[in-house]
């Protein structure tokens, strides 16, 4: 697990109150990470684009296309919670996860994050959550099944 | 059957384009066409006084039937698939004069399908770090050894078919029962014997008619456009999707341009459509005979404007009558077939897409997981997914969730479902995720968003397809694990 997801990568609250805005904060913490370069970030509009990265369950995953991998310098995800709601294509999104993943190195994590974000009861122990450190504890709680 | 029909038209449908490119410059650049040139028809000399090797005689002897082949194999086992599918194919290509599409057709899956099963033999037994190295030798050896099969199994047969058809052919001109030759005729175009067959037995024989009488009608038994044009004419009306899109720009490289090797694909993706090219072939021919009419030389290419500049003044009406009523027999014809297939397999598939928005609808207005289970059931069967009378036959092993990139929701969705799956109970069903680019024609269930789906069905048209536009909370995939419960009852813990 890891590198990929690390304390300094959850945003509690998040500042963005626009659907461009919260990109750009995942895609920033990727960024200050030093996991992908600034390029990454406009890769992340362009896919959003082509299809809404909006999943489902108060969740999005902004992430770059294909193309853009090679602005990937290792896998990491990002996760932002937003007091307030963002309109998301209609959609209310509360969770922005930010996915950079080269040679699958992301995958378990994202699957454990797309489990926990399947059941909605997971979901509102996420928003009830009361910090970044208590956020990050219950999606690694998910690592210890 | 049914699924036998979708695999070949699985096959040409995605190279249409590459038929109707080669038909363009076809038309446009041989001797016969209107702006011959030698470097791209492949006639006369280069400055070198080599002679020309042409774009059009490779296209149609190599790049098409391996573009086939790719698509096959890509089909059957993926990537590695494709490429052993046309080096094997390449051994067939080469063991005769005639362009290999049926040897394409037959070869290139059975290749896929031979590297599928012995990959299966080492399956998890190979060190780690050599697998690159088995993998590539196993592929190449496998590969090297069908193209060497293809090459002295399909030449000899596909020679002795076009020979035998030749043959046939012949013998029916002799006996006089011209119409009946159509039989041979029309079966033997759509495999590109077309060549062999005209070129090969009718030509020459009609080259004696016409030097003793002023004409001949052995010219147009194979030449005359209208079958062809019969057949596009019922894929413009009542065709479907890309088939009825490209039909009108194929019908005119045919009727106008001469070739017909571009209805050939049409009608490779419904073998039953022989009947309409048939009956066409028999009428025109028949029409021919009542009016005694003929042409004077080849018609080459076969164009309209090619009949009519070699028909003889007395034989106009009995050879435009020929064109068009052979045209109007196929038209009819294969209209009807084109019907009576959509009828059996499309309102099923239209039903389930209907089926689909209308849930799309009501889950966004219903958000998320609010749904009673009794809602959940209801949305179940209004999505069409669940058919309690009627049960798909096999279990379910293999499901595998496409996206775009394969980087973000196919994977988030296919550990939703995986999850779901484990706690139901099922040991025996594997749920991966790839680029949609990736799919294979091998999988049992296929789900995608709702926009990827008709792509995902192009991808791989005999899986069975499931839309969403929910990857975390789908009700899908409560009805994917609903729907294991009945086919892979044995695969559930109570037996194991």
């Amino acid at each position: 697990m890891s590198d990929v997801l690390t304390l300094s990568h959850i945003k509690v609250p998040g500042e963005a109150r626009s659907k461009d805005e919260a990109i750009r904060e995942a895609g920033q913490l990727l960024v200050d990470a030093g996991a992908v370069s600034p390029a990454y970030v406009d890769a992340m509009f362009e896919r959003e684009k082509s299809v809404s990265t909006y999943m489902g369950n108060l969740l999005a995953i902004p992430h770059g296309t294909n193309e853009a991998k090679d602005a990937i310098a290792r896998s990491a995800i990002s996760v932002v919670r937003y007091d307030e709601p963002i309109d998301w294509n209609g959609n209310e999104v509360r969770f922005a996860v930010g996915i950079a993943g080269v040679e699958n190195g992301h995958l378990e994590i994202l699957g454990k994050i797309a489990i926990v974000f399947s059941d909605t009861d997971e979901v509102d122990k996420l928003l009830a959550a009361r910090s970044a450190d208590e956020l990050y504890q219950l999606l690694q709680a998910v690592n210890e099944d | 059957m049914q699924k036998f029909g979708t695999f070949l038209s699985g096959m040409i449908m995605p190279n249409i384009a590459a038929f109707i490119a080669w038909g363009i410059i076809t038309a446009l650049f041989i001797a016969d066409g209107p702006f011959p040139v030698g470097g791209l028809g492949g006639f006369g000399e280069n400055d070198a006084g080599e002679p020309n090797i042409g774009l059009v005689g490779p296209m149609i002897r190599f790049m098409l039937p391996l573009l086939i082949a790719a698509q096959g194999g890509r089909m059957v086992y993926g990537v590695r698939g494709a490429v052993v599918a046309v080096v094997a194919t390449m051994g067939v290509i080469v063991s005769t004069d005639q362009p290999m599409f049926l040897g394409a057709l037959i070869m290139a899956p059975l290749a896929a399908w031979v590297m599928k099963q012995i990959d299966k033999l080492w399956d998890g037994k190979i060190k780690p770090g050599f697998e690159m190295l088995v993998n590539n030798f196993s592929a190449g050896i496998v590969a090297a050894g069908l193209a060497v099969a293809g090459f002295f199994a399909f030449g000899p047969v596909v020679d002795a078919v076009a020979r035998a058809l030749g043959n046939g052919v012949d013998w029916l001109v002799d006996n006089g029962v011209l119409p009946v030759a159509s039989i041979l005729i029309e079966p033997a175009k759509v495999l590109f014997l077309n060549n062999a067959i005209n070129h090969g037995v009718l030509t020459p024989l009609g080259v004696q008619q016409a030097a003793e009488t002023g004409q001949s009608i052995l010219f147009l038994l194979e030449a005359n456009p209208g079958p062809g044009l019969g057949v596009l004419l019922a894929y413009m009306l009542f065709g479907r999707g890309m088939a009825r899109s490209t039909a009108p720009a194929a019908a005119v490289i045919h009727f106008f341009g001469g070739i017909h090797e571009i209805y050939f694909p049409f009608v490779l993706m419904k073998p039953i459509l022989l009947l309409g090219t048939i009956a066409g072939g028999m009428v025109g021919i028949g029409t021919l005979v009542i009016f005694d009419a003929g042409l004077r030389a080849p018609a080459a290419p076969g164009s309209i404007i090619a009949v009519l500049a070699q028909t003889p003044g007395g034989s106009f009406v009995g050879v435009v009558l020929s064109v068009v009523l052979a045209a109007a027999t196929s038209f009819l014809i294969c209209s009807v077939l084109l019907k009576l297939d959509r009828k059996r397999g499309g309102d099923l598939a239209e039903a389930t897409a209907e089926m689909e928005a209308m849930k799309g609808k009501q889950s966004s207005v219903a958000g998320y997981l609010s749904a009673t289970e009794e809602a959940v059931e209801d949305e179940l069967e209004a999505a069409g997914v669940v058919h309690p009378e009627q049960p798909r036959r096999g279990p379910i092993h293999r499901i595998v969730f496409a996206c775009d990139a394969g980087m973000g929701s196919s994977a988030m969705g296919a550990s939703v479902l995986r999850n779901k799956i484990k706690k139901a109970g099922f040991t025996d069903v594997d749920v991966q995720n790839v680029a949609i680019a990736n799919l294979t024609d091998d999988v049992d269930v296929i789900v995608t968003h709702q926009d990827l789906t008709p792509r995902a069905r192009t991808m791989s048209p005999s899986a069975q397809h499931v839309s969403v536009d929910n990857f975390m909370n789908s009700p899908q995939y409560d009805a994917i694990v609903e729907e294991l419960k009945r086919t892979n009852a044995q695969g559930a813990p109570s037996s194991r």
